[in-house]
């Protein structure tokens, strides 16, 4: 029912001629494409194009051999995952990749490790400031939790929680950080329709509310072509196009790409 | 019948007949146990942290120990020092060399390794054990030497408890072992659980890619827990050490504190204190009830007998958590 | 029924319309003939203590009663600002919200009508009652809501405008008659600094025979039917109760039931308006359990699905328990079931059980009671259904006052309510407090009281064959009373039925034994005009697949387990038992089960099977398993079908299956001993 969002603004992140090896194996060769501030930007293609190891390069889990990435206008060859995470990019996982062990709260209030800013030894006798400060992390964490309707499972070890709301507490970890850019890989991959569509309507609050910007990979075109502003296309590794959803639809490589992935 | 009378009856028909050889006994297990505790502490602390099975933990105490009384000495050497401020001085001074070990070992070993299987990490401990035995040598000498623990005010003597007709005698050194290894526990335990390196080193135990991805650094997390765990065999090594003396031998406690692990599981905290406990007080209630049965000897396998048949009857270990194969 | 004679109970001592002239108050009740005056009293008296709380943020939020008035009197003003006249009717749609029932009394201080509508109603559902309500206005909770009136809006030409309180995600709707309830109550403040004292004046010219509410019932048949209640009905009702428990401003609710059910209203609204209780708002609608464990309420209502709910779980856990933790629960709760109820009730008990169940009460009951939120509880109350003797016994013998009550929406909740030490499950107690009960020759309860409705909205027809014109009340229900004086409910006047035999069939009685067993879930009795009772019955996925898991039994589904030969047993010997008992009683023994089929899939509301409150719609099913009706009693041993059914995501498809048919052993009518 979103009537009109914000307008995407300047270049967020701009990706250059990104080439991947392992061993002998391309990965990636060659890929540019540009994300805007408040997009909700896709990216697709048959399984094995290389979507999750794009993904792993903008976070700093691959340092690619070839190509820069910059963003909020600087340029890195290489930078750790947890220097990334600082620069204000979060993501979600393929294969869920929570602290299982650990509550819904606890698993969010990990997201917010960057934010807290407290002395060691204040922070263990919970002392003034420090207490102060975990008080506001939690408010904040809570604000997540009612954000994604989640109240009910706050206090749940997330490794006993169904799939699709373990899905929803990574999302809602990812945000703990407050990103810029959020990186969400097959969001709504093995979840069931009405899953499926409490999940866009996050994404799309998220995009909406926080003014953040959106980088995901999804498999269900239907969702892809109804919640993305532009799509970029990959198949073994190369861009084969990108575009508005309509111009991706259109494209003969997408449609090939495609075809000849499902016979 | 004589046997299992001797096995099943006799050794309880005595504990009832002198209560307070009894209390005794659980006594210096309890002790041994703090301390069995602290080591296991040490390995499940690094173990949580990084998937691996610190072989050099046993050699940690020593190093640690010998580095204190060798410091102190030099700090003696250096004219006219109060014995108590050079003592202090010195443990600060290990307490420093431990850190510096802890970056040391994160930069030149986890750092390189990183990514590769945990056997690699394994075998990594055992060539660390090596250097340092032999840096070790190297600058202490390899000949046993002498704690300091009258100058860091850990008191002699001993305090008699009459009771059941006899008495029980409690070494103030144990005592003061039994407070401190609690202290660093509880310290410790408050630490993991509710500061932010706490959640964060649950947060690595569990996912190191969804660690790394919410901004944590794994490095950091690294030379903190190895530093912790340094800390923990300080401890251990004075503690130790103010039973008998400081030398390579005492490295081997860390295979007495196997079977702790095998019972409370790699990655619980609260399990390798309680099953620190109860490896000590099963160790010298078997090795004095039943110990001369069996013509003594028998404290070196003992605490793997008494592991093995708790698991007999728990095999889940005592705190549920899986026991992983990675050893 | 051979009964002849007209019975007529009346509760001894309670004049006849008790409080008819409003001039009489109970102690601690504060004095006010509508909401809005009860509401100024409350904010004289104790303005600066806790009138309502809701969790949110993981925190218990609380306002005070004169926050509650500064709210419900901006929200009165801006309504003002956009029209709302006296009469005007104003439709609520939420979970429970503060914001949703300050409105009530915003609505009512201008002389408005508020009608709450079911929250999780389905959009045609919903466009009825608020076209017929004629509903100008309407106050929602939230985006789902606003989607669900925006996709009926052009069938409803009379509802100008919708206040929504929770403003996530409505940012880009641009719909001019849409508005915050923010930007409301900021028109009311600005209305308010012309016109102070407009909200007081309008509140003040209410009277009590002013209608309150429309309570729209979920009508087993038919649309809803818009039940008119007036200040004086929920006020008058709501004190007599209230005196009757004791009830004062020390009082805890959690408000977590439907607020247009008007059970909610009268407890949440009602009462709390009456005594001053505090009210409290779970977080959410899944976090009701929780909720409900860190509050520990002391006044509680819950329907007997939810009780039963509970002792499955902690039967449940108590099965996963380790063995020690296993025999101490099982042996104390022996002692309850034996030193319980007395002790309750206030009847001797041997030392020896009190002293056990003292010790009971340290390790094990009271441990329970704080884990469930039962620790503080005082009163209890549960209705709507026949709750199963065990589960009602179980709760009392823990020291939990879990009492039934009888009532309907047209007599503003109750009828008869239970004292707290006379109890019994199988009746609902005697007349309440200011009620007065006939029992009809066709054997129907009827009964006049100070809650007794206005009629029902734009049905005339309906309210004249229902209230007599001096103001009797048909129930619809078959009963008798008992020999010291409690009303015993047996059927829908209407239900009740004859076997060719001529025997007697009163399908509700025999389901609700069946619903008894914790396998079964739902049951479905025929055996009107028909030689002899047979039934559909459904079982409980949760009870009967740990049942099934404990044996090894594999099953892929519902339907899978359903027709599991082992579950048939099961079924069979639930069943058998309820055969023994009915031969107890020389009337309802010719009623025996003597043949039955575990239905393939669960009866469900969005399917029309269940009214939204759970009970069985009878034509809808005769309807639409006809062929398995026929099947139950033309001998055959099974039977093929093919139904429809929605699933969770709203798609509808069909399923195949084969059911078996079985018989159940029938007994003989037995003597009645002594």
């Amino acid at each position: 029912m979103s009537a009109k969002r914000r307008p995407p603004g300047e270049v967020l992140l701009k990706v250059e001629n990104i080439s991947l090896s392992f061993g002998g194996v391309r990965a990636l060769s060659d890929i540019s494409f540009e994300i805007r501030r408040h997009e909700v930007f896709s990216i697709i293609g048959p399984n094995g194009a290389g979507k999750s190891s794009m993904l792993n390069c903008i976070n700093g889990f691959y340092h690619p051999q070839g190509g820069s990435i910059t963003y909020k206008g600087r340029t890195r060859r290489q930078m750790r995952p947890h220097e990334v995470a600082s620069q204000g990019i979060a993501r979600t996982f393929q294969n869920i990749a929570l602290f299982r062990g650990m509550s819904t709260l606890d698993n969010i209030m990990t997201g917010r490790s960057l934010k807290m800013r407290a002395g060691l030894l204040a922070q263990a006798i919970r002392f003034g400031p420090a207490l102060k400060e975990e008080l506001e992390h939690r408010e904040f964490c809570e604000r997540i939790i009612d954000f994604l309707e989640i109240e009910s499972i706050r206090k749940v070890p997330v490794g006993r929680l169904p799939y699709g709301l373990q899905k929803r507490v990574e999302l809602g970890r990812a945000l703990a950080a407050e990103p810029e850019l959020l990186l969400l890989d097959e969001p709504m991959a093995g979840m069931n329709l009405e899953e499926k569509r409490d999940m866009c309507r996050f994404i799309l609050d998220v995009n909406d509310e926080f003014g953040t910007t959106i980088c995901m990979i999804e498999h269900d075109m239907g969702v892809v072509m109804d919640i993305s502003d532009r799509v970029v296309v990959l198949d073994y590794g190369r861009k084969i196009g990108e575009g508005q959803p309509e111009e991706v639809r259109s494209n003969q490589a997408v449609i090939d790409a495609y075809l000849g992935v499902q016979h | 019948m004589d046997l299992l009378y001797k096995i099943f009856l006799d050794p309880f028909v005595q504990m009832g007949a002198a209560p307070d050889l009894l209390l005794q006994t659980l006594w210096e297990g309890l002790v041994g146990g703090v301390l069995y505790a602290l080591i296991a502490l040490g390995f499940v602390l690094i173990f949580k942290a990084s998937g691996v099975f610190n072989f050099a933990q046993g050699i940690m105490v020593v190093f640690a120990g010998l580095t204190l009384v060798g410091l102190f000495g030099v700090i003696s050497g250096l004219g006219n020092v109060n014995e108590h401020v050079a003592a202090f001085a010195a443990l600060g001074l290990t307490v420093g060399v431990m850190f510096v070990l802890a970056v040391g070992i994160e930069r030149l070993v986890l750092r390189p390794l990183v990514n590769q299987p945990d056997i690699i990490l394994f075998m990594a401990t055992f060539g660390l054990t090596y250097v340092l035995i032999g840096v070790g040598e190297l600058i202490f000498g390899g000949e046993p030497k002498v704690m300091i623990t009258g100058e860091l005010f850990l008191p002699r003597g001993s305090t008699d408890w009459e009771v059941f007709g006899g008495f029980v005698s409690f070494q103030h050194i144990d005592l003061a072992a039994a407070i401190i290894a609690s202290l660093m526990v509880a310290g410790l335990a408050v630490f993991f659980s509710k500061t932010r390196i706490g959640r964060a080193l649950r947060a690595v135990a569990d996912s190191h890619k969804a660690a790394l991805s919410v901004g944590i650094s794994l490095e950091q997390i690294w030379v903190i827990v190895w530093f912790a765990s340094g800390l923990v065999a300080l401890v251990t090594g004075i503690m130790w050490a103010a039973r008998s003396d400081v030398s390579f031998a005492l490295q081997i406690i860390a295979l007495r504190a196997l079977p702790v692990l095998i019972l409370g599981g790699f990655t619980s905290i609260p399990g390798a204190i309680v099953g620190g406990l109860i490896i000590g007080v099963g160790e010298k209630l078997g090795e004095f009830y039943w110990g001369p049965l069996l013509g003594g000897g028998i404290e070196s396998w003992l605490a793997y007998f008494i592991a093995l048949v708790f698991l007999l009857f728990r095999p889940q270990g005592l705190f549920g958590e899986k026991i992983i194969e990675r050893v | 029924m051979a009964e002849a004679a007209t019975q007529e109970h009346a509760q001894p001592g309670t004049p006849q319309h008790a409080l008819a002239g409003g001039g009489e108050i109970p102690p601690g009740q504060v004095a006010g003939d509508t909401f809005p005056k009860l509401l100024a009293e409350h904010v004289r008296l104790r303005g600066d203590r806790t009138a309502i709380r809701e969790k949110a943020f993981g925190i218990w939020q609380s306002w005070t009663w004169r926050q509650v008035q500064a709210e419900v009197t901006e929200m009165a003003a801006g309504l003002a600002v956009f029209g709302l006249q006296r009469g005007d009717k104003l439709a609520i749609v939420g979970d429970n919200r503060p914001q949703l029932y300050w409105t009530f009394a915003a609505v009512q201080s201008l002389g408005g009508i508020a009608v709450p509508v079911y929250q999780d109603a389905i959009a045609s559902e919903m466009a009825f009652v608020l076209d017929h309500a004629d509903a100008r206005f309407a106050v929602v909770e939230n985006q789902e809501q606003v989607d669900k009136l925006l996709a009926i809006m052009d069938r409803l030409p009379k509802l100008e405008r919708i206040f929504y309180s929770d403003p996530r995600g409505l940012r880009h709707y641009e719909q001019p008659f849409l508005l915050s309830l923010e930007r409301l109550k900021e028109e009311g403040r600005a209305f308010l600094a012309n016109h102070p004292g407009h909200v007081e004046t309008e509140a003040a010219a209410g009277r009590g025979s002013d209608i309150a509410v429309f309570c729209y019932t979920s009508g087993t048949t038919g649309n809803p039917k818009g039940v008119m209640l007036s200040h004086d009905n929920l006020i008058r009702s709501a004190r007599l109760s209230a005196a009757f428990d004791g009830l004062s401003d020390k009082d805890e609710i959690l408000a977590y039931l439907p607020m247009a059910w008007v059970g909610d209203h009268y407890f949440s609204y009602g009462q709390a308006f009456v005594t001053g209780f505090v009210v409290n708002c779970p977080e959410s609608s899944d976090t009701v359990m929780t909720d409900l464990k860190e509050l520990g309420p002391t006044y509680f209502f819950a329907p007997p699905r939810i009780f039963e709910t509970i002792l499955t779980q902690v039967m449940i856990r108590m099965e996963d328990a380790g063995w020690i933790k296993r025999r101490l629960f099982n042996y104390f709760l022996n002692v309850a079931r034996r030193a319980g109820l007395a002790i309750l009730e206030g009847r001797p008990v041997p030392p020896a059980d009190r002293l056990l169940y003292w010790l009971g009460e340290l390790l094990i009951y009271g441990p329970l009671k704080n884990t469930l939120g039962f620790s503080r509880i005082r009163v209890a109350y549960t209705a709507g259904e026949a709750i199963g003797p065990d589960i009602f016994d179980f709760f009392r013998s823990l020291g939990v006052n879990l009492k039934q009550l009888y009532g309907q929406t047209e007599s503003t909740v109750y009828i008869c309510l239970q004292t707290n030490d006379d109890v019994k499950a199988d009746t609902v107690g005697p007349p309440a407090p200011g009620v007065e009960i006939r029992i009809t020759e066709a054997g129907e309860v009827i009964y006049r009281s100070p809650g007794v409705f206005v009629g029902y909205y734009k049905n005339d027809e309906a309210t004249r064959s229902t209230k007599t014109e001096d103001g009797w009340v048909h129930t619809g229900d078959a009963g008798i009373f008992t020999k010291d004086g409690h009303l015993k409910i047996i059927d829908r006047a209407k239900d009740v039925g004859r076997l060719n035999g001529g025997s007697l069939f009163a399908p509700k009685y025999i389901e609700n034994k069946l619903k008894f067993f914790p396998y079964i879930s739902e049951a479905v009795a025929f055996g009107h005009g028909r030689d002899f009772v047979a039934c559909f019955i459904n079982i409980d996925l949760n009870a009967v697949g740990n049942w099934a898991e404990r044996r090894n039994l594999a099953y892929a589904s519902y339907t899978d387990l359903a027709g599991k030969p082992e579950v048939y047993e099961l079924i069979r010997g639930n069943i058998e038992q309820v055969n023994a008992d009915l031969a107890a009683d020389p009337a309802l023994a010719g009623s025996q089960v003597r043949r039955f089929l575990i239905l393939h899939k669960e009866l469900d509301a969005d399917d029309g099977e269940l009214t939204r409150t759970r009970k069985v719609r009878r034509g809808t099913i005769a309807e639409r398993y006809a062929k398995l009706i026929d099947a139950l009693y033309d001998g055959s041993r099974s039977v093929e079908i093919e139904a429809r059914v929605s699933f969770e995501d709203g798609r509808t498809g069909l399923i195949r299956a084969d059911l078996r048919i079985e018989d159940a052993k029938v007994f003989e009518t037995m003597r009645k001993a002594g």
